[in-house]
């Protein structure tokens, strides 16, 4: 597993961390290109099945970035995403995914540089980690094929 | 009256159609106003198109305003007439009658399609100014072009004959004469904007006999993708990559250089830092760049922060200096340029590849002419005066002025005093029956539930945005690899009218019912692009952006294959979420027209008064109990004006107004609703009574606090205080000042620090206008004035020179080595390092005066951000939607800034911001109903188990049980968080636009490429 690249998704609400990713890019902060931002209008619409479907299907980190707290625009829904996030840590915590590859984040629509700092962090942790086990064992499926997440 | 209000034009001529001519004419258009915009230039845009990419997000925001000509809703209260000159003004406000003289352009508009053919055969026929070479790739001003057509010079072709023929639409009409006509408008607004200084005569600088010395403006023409060169920088000279880059300051400005301007260019200080950052960016190491200058003024809202930027991360190197002159030795490539530096004091010479000369602004020569036949009382720099409680109005009654004309200034201030001048400009016109105007026909549209999607896909490269990072055609031709896309095409700027009209005809040709665009972010586009189909009769909901710029050419550009296969995922993901897009249909509601400002300093009462003369009802909420804010304790601006008199008078207007309401101890404490139906909850009055009130728009201009850091004894001696202090005691005990032999001043306190790293903008004028005073009542008392750049920007630079000769010393210090103070019996005693000298001194002073600046005010700030959703800056200020093109409409809609709430800044610029947002607010109310989209909640009730759980987790209690059982939501009510359907354990509830197909087909299509 040597240059493992992990793929990790990250579910944006569209008032602050999706505004932040898109600061980031107009102040050219760079992070690394293995994150990969799913808009929603906000963190409360990610939904448990969400989340366990990134897994399934193999990313090896998954986040969800949301308003600061107070900051929502749905008075709370940023809260009720961290709660969400922290029974399905739990949840893959059981079924032998470690509970650090999914995370809470909050930052506000002028944090660009935060959203880098984020996604940057996130990669780092992820990549020593290593693969989940679920991205271990769909390679091992299909290991006649060289996927591209691994190289 | 009422015969004379129908006496009255219900028209506003613009005249000058560049940034904010355009933000003028779209203000008003917004509002229901008829607007003529006239330039001379045949298609609008004016300095800005010249431009590369603009500080301080290095993007082209040209992209993002010049689509908003082309929409046809505005079309109709528009009437744009290009290479269109006034030649008389007549009549008065309400009503002057003005000659206009269009140049024959020998091209039909209506038949041409630009699409450059005649260009191709004819090249010296067809006419192009910007630039250096004027022959750029493109004859059109910019790939955006308004109006998109071509322009003949006649007087350049020898066979008009062939030159007809090459034109396949046979839109060329040698027989155009022109047209001379007369219209009748009640105001205008007069935003022609600046020329920019001409140093061809100054030899020793070298810019008539040197190719590798070049304007600002010039080196932006190299940088620009639709440039000369095509966005490669090389030397004029000889066509080399240059290594070496100098910017020279002020080059036409301070009154430095035979026929400069006195006044400060403002603007050029952020120009010169961001074509350092743009070269670094694309160099890095490769090349360095120095930039020569006397002070470096980066006054605007986060411009320091830039400033430290290219210093700190950039590595561009700056060279306090005006240099002594540019050459080239016999034979040699390099320039050499001659120098003393503040450390050294000795002339040195130091060699450049190439040298930038930082032009300012001048008033051309037509322009005054014209500002002549106008009428306008001019100053000694030949622009229109203005008055500073006042600045866009002229001498002239029903004249106004926006942009560089008024004075030197940047986008955003040329932005904020163009919606300022439609404000003013609108108030002038006759009232107007509103009449229903014909909607303009949009097209049936076309069923697609049980078609099979076919998907046409649209790949940006935006100049270099995305093109010079990822393969733009590459990504298209894999686009066209993937399922159901039927078309996949490269588009230049998927926003030019061109390519818009191209996407509606592809969709009309290929039976497209579905489309995806690679290229920036739908938070600026989204609604664009939606109309784009729109009109080609698709539903606007059956299109998704895939942001390929934002979110991976602009974050990765240092690693292209990774920028690529991330742009290709996107596109992916964007392609499986809109084949599942169903078409939706937006609900509405009727607006509610009363208005809520919050503050009731000279910003809040500004705006509530313009508001309320519009016969809008306005609700004043001010924190304490009276109005007048900061302003009641300023007694005078730096050109005398009586700021007392104009605040008593705003008060007495204000109270007096009978469609305004004050509310005085307001404290806000809720806020819930939606644009144009805000419910804002507040606890006002001594007994802090709770009182709500419906509005349809909130505009915040809550101020900023006077700062008082506890530094250099403020607090502890008495001969210590700030210029809000000094002031007062100027003018309360003018026979005190008599006394004192040493006066000091320090500049930066509490202001450019690692806690506080911005500039409070204000201060440095304050210190010359009190300087000034003190010389006044004591002509033998010395003052000192110890700074760090004197940021006297635009006439200020005036004042500053005055105090200069009058006397006033002024004195650099370097953050490094600050003054040092202590106090002895009632003096203090201040020692400084003086550089010049290279000594150290000490002053015994009567006086400390410290210039202490603004600070946001936190605690009313944050509380207002957390009820009202608002994000701020990392100093406390409340963030804008877009620092450059929409300075006072803040992020979420239905809200708007103005005054020191925004960043610190003057009476005068408050004023101005006060003005921008009535005129912002009235194109929002302007409706009569709000769309409130198509995002909402939608239950299928035969899943429905009742269950009440998206009754409880309901932020706004929405859901309930109706009468048949199931959860019923109100698609008007609902806010569109989906916070219910997360919940719902059964899945009935889904939250259209983000349908859980259509996530769930985002991560299907995500890890398709990496485990397929």
């Amino acid at each position: 597993m040597e240059n493992f690249e992990p793929v990790i998704v990250a579910f944006c609400c569209h008032y602050c961390a999706y505004t932040a990713a898109d600061m980031a890019g107009s102040q050219r902060l760079a992070y690394p290109a293995n994150v990969k931002i799913i808009r929603v209008p906000c963190s409360s619409k990610v939904d448990a099945l969400h989340l366990v479907k990134a897994f399934e299907k193999g990313a090896d980190g998954v986040y969800v970035a949301g308003c600061l707290e107070g900051d929502c625009h749905f008075k709370n829904g940023n809260m009720r995403a961290a709660r969400l996030v922290e029974s399905v840590q739990k949840y893959l915590e059981e079924i032998g995914i470690e509970r650090e590859r999914l995370e809470m984040v909050m930052m506000s629509a002028g944090m660009g540089y935060r959203f880098a700092q984020v996604a940057t962090e996130m990669t780092e942790k992820i990549r020593k980690l290593g693969p989940s086990s679920i991205h271990v064992a769909l390679v091992g499926r299909e290991s006649t094929l060289q996927p591209a997440g691994i190289i | 009256m009422q015969n004379k209000q129908q006496q009255q034009s219900d028209k506003v001529l613009v005249i000058g159609g560049g940034m904010g001519g355009i933000r003028t004419a779209l203000d008003l258009a917004e509002a229901e106003k008829k607007v003529i915009l006239v330039d001379k230039a045949y298609a609008i845009g004016g300095l800005m198109t010249q431009l590369d990419r603009t500080f301080p997000t290095n993007n082209c925001d040209l992209c993002t305003l010049s689509p908003g000509l082309s929409e046809g809703s505005r079309q109709e209260y528009i009437e744009l007439l290009t290479m269109t000159s006034v030649k008389d003004v007549k009549g008065k406000k309400g009503n002057f009658t003005v000659s206009l003289e269009t140049a024959p352009r020998y091209i039909n508009l209506d038949k041409c399609t630009a699409c450059g053919e005649c260009h191709k055969k004819f090249p010296e026929c067809v006419r192009f100014t910007p630039g250096l070479d004027h022959r750029a790739p493109t004859c059109m001003r910019y790939p955006q072009a308004t109006p998109q057509a071509f322009s003949i010079d006649l007087a350049k072709c020898t066979d008009v004959e062939a030159l007809m023929k090459s034109c396949p639409a046979g839109a060329i009409n040698p027989d155009d004469m022109g047209r001379k006509r007369e219209v009748t408008c009640g105001s205008i607004v007069f935003s022609p904007g600046g020329a920019l200084f001409d140093p061809s005569y100054l030899d020793y600088l070298g810019y008539a006999a040197q190719a590798d010395v070049v304007t600002s403006l010039e080196y932006e023409r190299i940088l620009s993708a639709s440039g000369p060169t095509m966005g490669q920088l090389v030397r004029p000279s000889n066509g080399k990559k240059p290594k070496r880059v100098a910017w020279i300051q002020c080059i036409g400005s301070r009154g430095l250089q035979k026929g400069a301007g006195k006044h400060c260019s403002s603007a050029c200080c952020m120009f010169a830092l961001k074509e350092a950052i743009v070269t670094k960016e694309r160099f890095q190491d490769d090349i360095e760049t120095t930039i020569f200058y006397m002070d470096m003024r980066t006054m605007g809202k986060d411009y320091e922060l830039y400033y430290l930027r290219a210093k700190n991360e950039f590595g561009v190197r700056f060279v306090r200096s005006r240099p002594h002159s540019i050459l080239r030795e016999n034979g040699a490539e390099n320039l050499t340029l001659t120098y003393s530096s503040e450390e050294s004091g000795a002339n040195q010479t130091e060699e450049f590849d190439m040298v930038v000369l930082s032009t300012g602004f001048r008033v051309a020569d037509d322009v005054k002419e014209l500002a002549g036949k106008l009428g306008l009382e001019l100053n000694a720099g030949s622009f229109p005066k203005t008055d500073a409680f006042n600045p866009v109005a002229t001498s002239v009654p029903g004249i106004y002025v926006a942009g560089v004309i008024q004075a030197p200034k940047d986008i955003p201030e040329t932005m904020v005093q163009a919606s300022a001048a439609a404000c003013m400009a609108g108030n002038d016109l006759g009232v107007v029956e509103k009449v229903e105007h014909e909607k303009e026909l949009l097209p049936l549209e076309t069923g697609v539930v049980g078609e099979e999607p076919r998907v046409g896909v649209f790949i940006c490269d935006c100049g270099e945005n995305i093109g010079a990072v990822v393969d733009a055609a590459a990504l298209a031709e894999f686009a066209k690899t993937l399922p159901h896309v039927a078309l996949a095409e490269l588009k230049g700027h998927g926003c030019s009218r061109e390519s818009m009209q191209q996407i509606q005809q592809a969709i009309k040709d290929e039976k497209l019912n579905r489309v995806v665009i690679g290229g920036c972010s739908p938070r600026t586009h989204e609604v664009k692009f939606q109309e784009v189909i729109r009109k080609a009769g698709l539903n606007k909901y059956l299109v998704e952006i895939a942001n390929i710029r934002d979110q991976a050419t602009w974050v990765h550009a240092n690693n292209p294959a990774k920028a690529t296969e991330k742009a290709k995922d996107l596109v992916r993901m964007a392609v499986g979420s809109v084949v599942r897009s169903q078409p939706l249909a937006d609900h509405s509601l009727p607006m509610n027209k009363n208005v809520l400002v919050v503050g009731g300093g000279v910003t809040g009462m500004t705006t509530a008064l313009q508001l309320a003369d519009q016969g809008l009802k306005v609700y004043l909420a001010e924190k304490s109990a009276q109005l007048g804010g900061v302003a009641v304790k300023i007694r005078k601006t730096l050109e005398k004006g009586d700021v007392q008199a104009f605040v008593k008078d705003l008060v007495a207007r204000t109270e007096a107004h009978a469609n305004i309401q004050v509310i005085p101890r307001a404290l806000i404490v809720d806020h819930s609703g939606m644009p144009g139906m805000f419910k804002t909850g507040m606890q006002t009055g001594k007994q802090m009574f709770y009182r709500q009130i419906e509005h349809g728009v909130t505009i915040l201009a809550t101020g900023a606090k006077p700062n008082r850091p506890a530094q250099y004894l403020l607090g502890e001696s008495a001969a210590v205080s700030t210029q809000l202090d000094l002031q007062n005691f100027l003018e309360e005990q003018p026979e005190a000042v008599k006394s004192w032999d040493n006066v000091v001043m320090i500049q930066c306190v509490g202001s450019r620090t690692a806690d506080n790293p911005n500039c409070s903008r204000i201060c440095c004028q304050t210190a010359v206008k009190n300087a000034l005073r003190i010389r006044e009542l004591n002509p033998d008392a010395r003052i000192f004035v110890l700074y760090r750049d004197m940021r006297t920007y635009g006439f200020q630079e005036e004042y500053y020179q005055k105090a200069r000769e009058l006397g006033v010393i002024f004195t650099r210090y370097s953050l490094d080595n600050p003054p040092r103070v202590e106090a002895t019996g009632d003096m203090v005693d201040v020692t400084f390092t003086d550089l010049i000298l290279g000594r150290t001194l000490t002053v015994s002073a009567d006086h400390l005066c410290l210039s202490t600046g603004m600070v946001a005010d936190e605690d009313s700030n944050n509380e207002l951000a957390m009820i009202f959703k608002l994000p701020r800056t990392a100093d406390g200020y409340f963030l804008e939607d877009h620092v450059k093109l929409r300075p006072v409409d803040l992020q979420v809609p239905g809200f708007f800034v103005a005054g020191t709430a925004h960043a610190p800044k003057l009476i005068s610029e408050s004023v101005a911001q006060a003005l921008a947002v009535a005129s912002r607010a009235r194109t929002m109310l302007a409706k009569d109903s709000i769309n409130l989209g198509a995002r909402a909640a939608r239950v299928d009730k035969n899943s429905c188990a009742a269950c009440l759980i998206c009754v409880r987790s309901c932020p706004f209690a929405i859901p309930f049980i109706n009468a048949d059982g199931y959860s019923e939501i109100d698609p008007a009510k609902c806010h569109g968080c989906g916070m219910c359907a997360s919940a719902c354990p059964a899945k009935a509830i889904q939250l259209m636009q983000f349908e859980d197909d259509r996530i769930l087909a985002k991560l299907e299509e995500l890890f398709e490429r990496n485990f397929a």
